[in-house]
């Protein structure tokens, strides 16, 4: 008799994960991602980062068993899920999660951004962090719009054709991005299936590549640290207190002195079990709000799509609301269309590339007046244009 | 001239190899993208229907069914064209898509105008552009007409715009 | 509508319709500057009150508490030109419309009224108790939370009434759509921005003349000051000369700052007006189109430009007193503000271009003189090329925007040295104070009179006939027609 039929289940198990980790270093792996150093401070705000890619991978996971009954085809795509609605069990309620699944993510992707501003998180050495994250931020919002366009009910047709309709304003080159993203002048059987394309296949494409360069960036210069963690204590030398801080530096903080704006957060805990901890709870609560929300508000689903109607408005969602409200008070003549897009195209690019405009070392909210103040400008106005768009839709 | 090394050589083979790639790739790729840039609509000719009982300066939407002409061959789509008889005799066979966002517009006849419900752009009887962020009056369907059996005036159009909106 | 009954048994009111319109204009625009201070100066109160709180800054507090006096002096006179307004001039020259929107608006009005109550007794208790409450900063801030909030809803509810009076929704009586008609949020938005600028603008206002009033005479402080500011009598006229000309240079520094942080909130919450503004007159183009019609191409289409021009000199006043206080502080980019008041300039004077120049529209047209003027009609080519104007408006707001923020940086870094503001700059504030003050009145004339001959949009005309003849609009099939 050989020996390895008496021994213990337990021996066993453990040759075995010896095998494997002896295979690809698992272990060494783990203790890698779960062991390394996070701020003390600031946890529950650094948990936003981690909910928002939480909620990209229920956006993953739910989609993917919407592409089991979904066809993306003008004759079909109603129907299907309309039978996904009316006859499977569960069709509307997975619906739902990845619909209030999208809401909730553009919610929280807001709030990391602002966080992120707030703290000034993106200064050196993470600007391209920041770069990755706003593009990230922009292709969510590509995936809700494109999504919005493929039930093929109402409000999806008229949605499309809106949207695609937007970048025929573009000076020049303007009429010829309508017809490649419709196929042809009017929308029709081509400008669904691109659609489709986009969203499921292009922009998840380019979002999990970034994503994996966000995450990468991450680790590589770790949490930024709430920018309390670099207050010094008045009266003591701040030279020292820094030089201090370094000494006890962890990865990946550097532990060679570089100046002040690399300084290491002021106190640091493992990233297991203090900061994984909030990151699960965070998530659990708005995985838990999108599964109730799912089940009792669920997707709605219009008549099918007519293009004969008189008066049907596409209402957008919660979120285009200030951009339908800013197509209401900008007039469209050929000229102002370049103002328009100035405009609009330059708050994109200034948001993108703001690690490269505020470039001083100071962190503080009140003593950044030059990167604050318009950003509160911009918050205004969509706060403003949000709540003017829905006062307009409510009086129509 | 400075002798070719193997390992420039190989340097360089690499890089011709994947440029040969990506061209060979990329060619047929954006072509395939740009192609409805150079795809000619399929045109067809429609009826709309009689017109005769239709009154002057009252704007009246019919529905005809309108081919897509762009892609695959789908069934028609039902299209809303607004005929307007003009007292000097003249016929407008106007699209009700809003030149701003291509929204559907329709006659209010409160405010004597065509409204566009979506950003609230406004034309007039003749479909010309008179407020709101419209930047063209409303485009008119290609439009032709003819006698039936009772000698009844028909209305036909085809399924393009007279401009490119 | 159930106010028929009552309103025939009413006698025709007397007096000229003229003489009772200029009654309601000048008893409702004193009321206005007075409430929309209040209202906006409680937010920058309580804004004081926590800066002070969070940094012991001193000013702040001062500043606080001369806002909180002059809401005393002012509230009392502000409600008694509302009390009169309603009990002498509504309910006395224009009974039948004041009857008949104050059965349609009861509740609304009903809750307005009780707003006062809590308002007065907020007021005058923090008044009572400012000192005393001073070891219970958080317990004074919350009041003055409370006030502004309170105020804040008193002008939403009064919004309802007014924005009632301009789109009725073809009198929907409907207690939701009073409240949420077309033309209400974009008017509290519009106005709740408008309070704070204008609660900015009086602080400039006052500040800027306190400064020069301080100033007037530059130099060495006056000697023969008088005996009962003389405290330190015995330690000699040097020390009391001193003492005087410290107590000045506390002075001027205070008024100075106080003007600063006027100008700072009066310049940065107009640049958001033109967003919002554009979208309440979209609102009345579309639910009361001749209202709009008369604002934008009628009548009153000239005094619009006149607002413009007033809106424009807004933020030209205020990067001129930035580039004075930058230039006379040698801050670095100085400059910068004198280059963004001339393209502030030159983009106001785009967007006052009138659209003709001609009376009406109509008119030009009957004339047969709607052509450019260098084929002999009337028509100004820049003026009439509307997309100049809302690209000037929208390069007005973006040059404003750098103008603030750049003063800001500048601020922020320590290049603005306090008591360095020289004249000039306060010149530029006092002016700014009496632009927005006339900003104000100029939009109440232009929203009262834009709804002629109605006094609410389709409903009642201004000789108090119940018309009902309401733009009723037909409703619109869904579906295939």
């Amino acid at each position: 008799m050989s020996s390895w039929l008496t021994r213990p289940i337990t021996t066993r198990l453990r040759a075995g994960m010896e095998w494997f980790d002896d295979r690809t270093g698992a272990t060494e792996l783990l203790h890698k991602g779960l062991y390394e150093a996070v701020p003390k401070k600031g946890g529950w705000a650094y948990a936003l980062g981690s909910a928002t890619l939480a909620l990209i991978l229920l956006q993953l996971f739910t989609g993917i068993f919407l592409l089991l009954d979904y066809v993306p085809s003008v004759n079909e795509a109603y129907n299907s899920l309309d039978y996904l609605r009316s006859s499977d069990a569960f069709g509307a309620w997975v619906r739902g999660l990845h619909l209030w699944g999208s809401y909730t993510l553009i919610f929280v992707i807001g709030l990391h951004m602002l966080r992120t501003f707030l703290s000034a998180s993106y200064k050196r050495p993470r600007e391209l962090n920041w770069v990755s994250g706003a593009v990230l931020f922009f292709l969510v919002l590509g995936l809700a719009i494109t999504g919005a366009m493929l039930p093929w009910d109402q409000a999806a047709y008229w949605t499309s054709v809106v949207v695609t309709n937007i970048p025929h304003y573009i000076p020049f080159i303007g009429d010829g991005i309508r017809k490649l993203l419709r196929g042809g002048d009017f929308v029709g059987p081509i400008t669904l299936t691109r659609t489709f394309a986009i969203h499921v296949w292009v922009l998840p494409f380019l979002m999990f590549s970034l994503i994996g360069a966000h995450l990468y960036l991450l680790r590589r210069h770790g949490e930024f640290g709430a920018w309390v963690n670099y207050d010094t204590d008045p009266g003591e030398d701040e030279e020292k207190q820094i030089g201090e801080r370094i000494r006890h530096a962890e990865p990946p903080y550097p532990a060679k002195r570089i100046g002040r704006r690399y300084a290491a957060p002021r106190e640091t805990v493992p990233f297991f079990p203090n900061q994984l901890f909030k990151d699960v709870a965070l998530s659990t609560v708005l995985v838990a709000v999108i599964f109730v929300m799912g089940l009792i508000s669920g997707a709605p689903l219009d008549g099918p799509s007519n293009p004969a109607t008189l008066s049907y408005v596409p209402t957008p969602e919660w979120f285009f609301l200030p951009l339908d409200q800013f197509l209401v008070v900008a007039p469209t003549n050929p000229l102002i269309a370049i103002a328009i897009f100035g405009v609009i195209g330059l708050g994109a690019a200034l948001m993108v590339l703001l690690p490269f405009i505020d470039r001083s070392p100071e962190r503080r909210p009140l003593r950044r007046p030059e990167v604050i103040i318009p950003a509160l400008f911009m918050a205004f106005t969509v706060i403003f244009f949000a709540v003017l768009g829905i006062n307009r839709l409510y009086n129509l | 001239m400075k002798e070719l090394s193997r390992r420039d050589l190989m340097i360089r083979g690499t890089g011709l190899g994947m440029g040969l790639v990506g061209v060979m790739l990329s060619v047929p790729a954006i072509g395939f993208l740009l192609s409805p840039l150079f795809t000619k609509q399929r045109t067809a000719w429609v009826t709309v229907g009689v017109i005769d009982d239709i009154p002057v300066n009252t704007p009246t939407p019919l529905v005809a069914q309108v081919p897509v002409g762009t892609g695959y061959p789908t069934p028609p789509v039902p299209r809303v064209v607004y005929v307007v008889k003009k007292p000097s005799g003249e016929t407008l066979a106007l699209s009700n898509i809003c030149t701003h966002m291509q929204c559907d517009v329709h006659w209010d006849p409160a405010l004597g105008n065509f409204l566009c419900p979506c950003h609230g752009g406004l034309y007039d009887i003749d479909g010309k552009n008179v407020g709101g962020p419209p930047p063209q009056p409303l485009a008119q369907w290609n439009k032709r007409f003819h006698s039936d059996a009772q000698g009844r005036t028909v209305l036909e159009i085809e399924n393009v715009l007279d401009e490119s909106i | 509508m159930n106010a028929h009954l009552l309103l025939d048994s009413l006698s025709p009111v007397s007096g000229s319709i003229l003489t009772n319109g200029v009654v309601v204009a000048v008893v409702i625009l004193l009321h206005i500057q007075i409430a929309t201070f209040i209202t906006g100066s409680t937010t920058l109160a309580a804004v004081s009150e926590a800066i002070s709180m969070a940094r012991g800054d001193d000013r702040h507090e001062r500043l606080g508490h001369m806002l909180l006096k002059s809401w005393v002096y002012l509230f009392g006179f502000g409600s008694a030109t509302a009390i009169f307004f309603v009990v002498f001039v509504l309910s006395g020259l224009w009974a039948i419309f004041w009857t008949a929107l104050q059965q349609i608006t009861f509740w609304v009005l009903v809750f307005e009224a009780a707003m006062f109550l809590v308002e007065i007794a907020l007021v005058y208790s923090m008044y009572a108790n400012w000192e005393r409450l001073r070891a219970h900063r958080r317990a004074r801030l919350g009041l003055l939370v409370l006030l502004t909030i309170t105020l804040w809803w008193q002008m939403f509810l009064i919004d309802v009434v007014a924005s009632f009076m301009l789109t009725p929704n073809g009198g929907d009586v409907n207690l939701l759509n009073q409240v949420l008609n077309p033309t209400q949020l974009p008017l509290t938005i519009h106005r709740t921005i408008g309070n704070l600028a204008w609660s900015g603008a009086v602080l400039a206002f006052v500040g800027a003349f306190n400064y020069l009033r301080l100033t007037r005479r530059s130099g060495a402080p006056q000697p023969d000051a008088p005996a009962a500011m003389r405290p330190l009598r015995s330690v000699g006229a040097m020390a009391v000369g001193h003492l005087e000309a410290e107590r000045r240079r506390t002075e001027i520094l205070h008024w100075e700052w106080v003007t600063q942080w006027g100008v700072l909130w009066a310049v940065a919450l107009t640049l958001l007006q033109p967003w919002v503004g554009y979208s309440y007159a979209k609102e009345i183009q579309l639910h009361a189109y001749s209202a709009w019609y008369t604002m934008m191409f009628g009548d009153l289409s000239n005094v619009f430009l006149l607002q413009i021009f007033l809106l424009g000199s807004v933020f030209v006043l205020g990067s001129l007193y930035f580039w004075r206080r930058m230039n006379r502080s040698g801050a670095p980019r100085a400059r910068r503000q004198l280059f963004l008041a001339i393209v502030l300039i030159l983009l106001t004077l785009l967007a006052v271009q009138p659209a003709w120049f001609a009376p009406t529209y109509a008119d030009t047209v009957a004339a047969g003189l709607n052509r450019p003027w260098w084929q002999g009609g009337l028509l100004n080519p820049i003026g009439n090329f509307i997309p100049f104007k809302a690209s000037a408006l929208i390069g007005m707001v973006l040059f404003g925007l750098w103008s603030v923020t750049s003063y800001a940086t500048a601020l922020s870094r320590g290049h603005i040295k306090p008591g360095g503001s020289g004249r000039g700059a306060q010149r530029a504030a006092l002016l700014l104070g009496v632009v927005i003050s006339m900003m104000m009145l100029v939009m109440g004339v232009i929203r009262e009179h834009s709804r002629q001959p109605y006094l609410i949009n389709g409903e009642i005309t201004l000789h108090q006939q119940i018309t009902n003849t309401a733009p009723s609009v037909p409703s619109l099939q869904q579906s295939q027609p």
